[in-house]
């Protein structure tokens, strides 16, 4: 059955992973390894996916409902955008004696991209509360 | 919503957009993503492999380019859709385990594999889009090691859609507004609707690649604000590791410097001014970079098979080429036979026009098709045929 036969498939890449992970490498290597690997998760499921709940949830209820929506998809675009750009916003990796690297203005380049998502969330949300507003019907959400 | 805080249980996620039905479809493109970026990853570490019993092909001379800057690529897309496809799954972290014990040890497996799925492909993430930018507060080997959790996330990926394919196949063949697998709690409509958050998340994957990858793809390099580089540089050519960081400058533009080509017992040596003298070629080749980025450019200097021909060394052996950088792993490379019999292979004393810069490889640097950039040895002092 295919399934099966994917989980077969599936352990035996994994397992051939894991002996690269374990043989290639000395004990600080490993340790060091694993302790990415589980940090990764730990700030992932602990960290960040509560704050964005949390975020979400004051959102929703502190925002008019014509706004709620643009502003979450804001968030979302705008989050993980910011996420990505990390290592060159705090440019971690510049190196005096090479200026072909990390050359760009990165800080002034997500003000603009900032900039850019609020104009469009701010249309976004006026368009959508005029519209609200014309049909006579309140605005959903709470 | 005190006791949300206490004890979450998947009833306490109320939001309809944790749902299968959003779970798959994202899931198919994280997929995707991972998939291309494991092939790729692939192509580029057996690239960079000194034995290679079947030899890497020296056409197209753009192969790497773009196979390298679809890794990266797609690995950048993925942020944002791996990000969505945990928030919507988020539910099921907080699930009871069933009463029946045979039911419990698969739960208990199908949750380690989960766990090694999400714990590889952030690691993947996040280590790769560090080493992009160059950054690396770590104390492990990243090469091996990012390879070797490759295999663990594209295992444990397998692994997952085998366990979820019902749900997979059921959710895609139905509208993404079916409700037939979701949490019962889960019905509150927060004002983003399923489709909505669908298109915001192609919107922010794109927008991740667009904003970067501009360090590979010319025509985006105005619009990539967070790209690791604008493209300049000395002809037109990033740099990444100057002679300042190999500590060549001193070796470099010393007028003793001089290159030596052996075979066997028959050796040759040459100033910058004898192969400046040899019949010169020009060759259009891009240097790619593991690190994603890359750029084209025009480069004139000797043949290496002429070179080889010096020292009457026969076709197809393996040519070890080494710089006058004293430390570092890349302070050598071997040159496939393949490699080194291609009329394209330079040792290039041009880059456009101009002298090469020191931090380009002068006086003379390895330039050859279809190869990554690390391998393109600057600084060449010596030219070794295998015997």
């Amino acid at each position: 059955m295919t399934r099966v036969l994917l989980v077969v498939v599936g352990v035996l890449l994994g397992a051939y992973g894991a002996w690269l992970l374990l043989s290639r490498q000395d004990t600080d290597g490993n340790i060091a390894t694993g302790t990415w690997l589980v940090a990764g998760v730990l700030l992932h499921d602990f960290l960040l996916v509560p704050v964005v709940l949390v975020v979400m949830g004051l959102g929703s209820r502190l925002l008019p409902g014509a706004w709620s929506a643009p502003v979450a998809v804001g968030v979302v675009v705008l989050g993980s955008l910011t996420l990505v750009a990390v290592p060159v916003l705090g440019r971690f990796g510049a190196r005096s004696d090479n200026p072909t690297l990390l050359d760009r203005p990165y800080v002034a380049g997500w003000l603009v991209l900032a900039a850019l998502v609020a104009v469009v969330v701010v249309a976004v949300s006026l368009l959508r509360s005029r519209r609200g507003a014309q049909s006579g019907a309140a605005p959903e959400g709470e | 919503m005190t006791t949300a805080l206490k004890a979450p249980t998947p009833a306490s996620f109320t939001s309809r957009l944790h749902s299968p039905a959003v779970a798959a479809r994202v899931g198919v493109w994280l997929g995707v993503c991972f998939g291309v970026a494991f092939l790729t990853g692939l192509i580029s570490h057996y690239a960079q492999n000194v034995s290679q019993p079947i030899p890497f092909p020296t056409s197209p001379s753009w192969g790497y380019r773009v196979t390298q800057g679809l890794h990266v690529i797609t690995g950048t897309a993925a942020i944002p859709l791996l990000l969505v496809k945990l928030w919507t799954v988020y539910p099921k972290f907080f699930e009871r385990p069933p009463r029946n014990v045979r039911r419990v040890v698969v739960e208990v497996l199908e949750r380690v594999n989960t766990g090694l799925l999400v714990s590889a492909g952030i690691f993947l993430l996040v280590t790769g889009t560090l080493n992009v930018a160059q950054w690396y507060p770590w104390e492990f080997s990243y090469r091996r090691t990012h390879y070797a959790v490759a295999w663990v996330a594209i295992g444990a990926l397998v692994v997952h859609i085998a366990v979820k394919l019902p749900i997979i196949r059921d959710a895609l063949r139905g509208d993404v507004d079916d409700t037939t697998h979701d949490d019962p709690a889960a019905t509150r409509d927060g004002g983003v609707s399923r489709r909505g958050l669908l298109t915001t998340t192609w919107v922010a994957g794109g927008l991740a690649v667009l904003t970067t990858a501009g360090s590979t793809v010319p025509a985006l390099r105005d619009l990539s604000i967070f790209g690791v580089r604008s493209g300049d540089g000395p002809g037109g050519i990033p740099i990444n590791k100057s002679a300042v960081a190999a500590d060549v400058t001193a070796t470099a533009t010393s007028s003793s410097y001089s290159l030596s080509v052996v075979h066997g017992d028959n050796a040759v040596t040459l100033t910058r001014e004898e192969l400046s003298a040899m019949t010169q070629r020009t060759e259009t080749l891009p240097i790619a970079c593991v690190e994603g980025w890359s750029a084209s450019g025009e480069w004139t200097g000797v043949r290496l098979r002429d070179l080889l021909d010096l020292v009457g060394a026969p076709r197809d052996r393996d040519v070890a080429i080494g710089s006058l950088q004293q430390e570092g792993a890349f302070r050598d490379s071997l040159l496939q036979g393949n490699f080194a019999d291609d009329d394209r292979t330079l040792l290039a004393l041009q880059l456009d026009g101009e002298p090469l810069s020191i931090d380009h490889g002068y006086p003379c640097r390895l330039i050859a098709p279809n190869r990554p950039g690390v391998l393109q040895t600057k600084w060449v002092s010596t030219i070794e045929v295998a015997t």
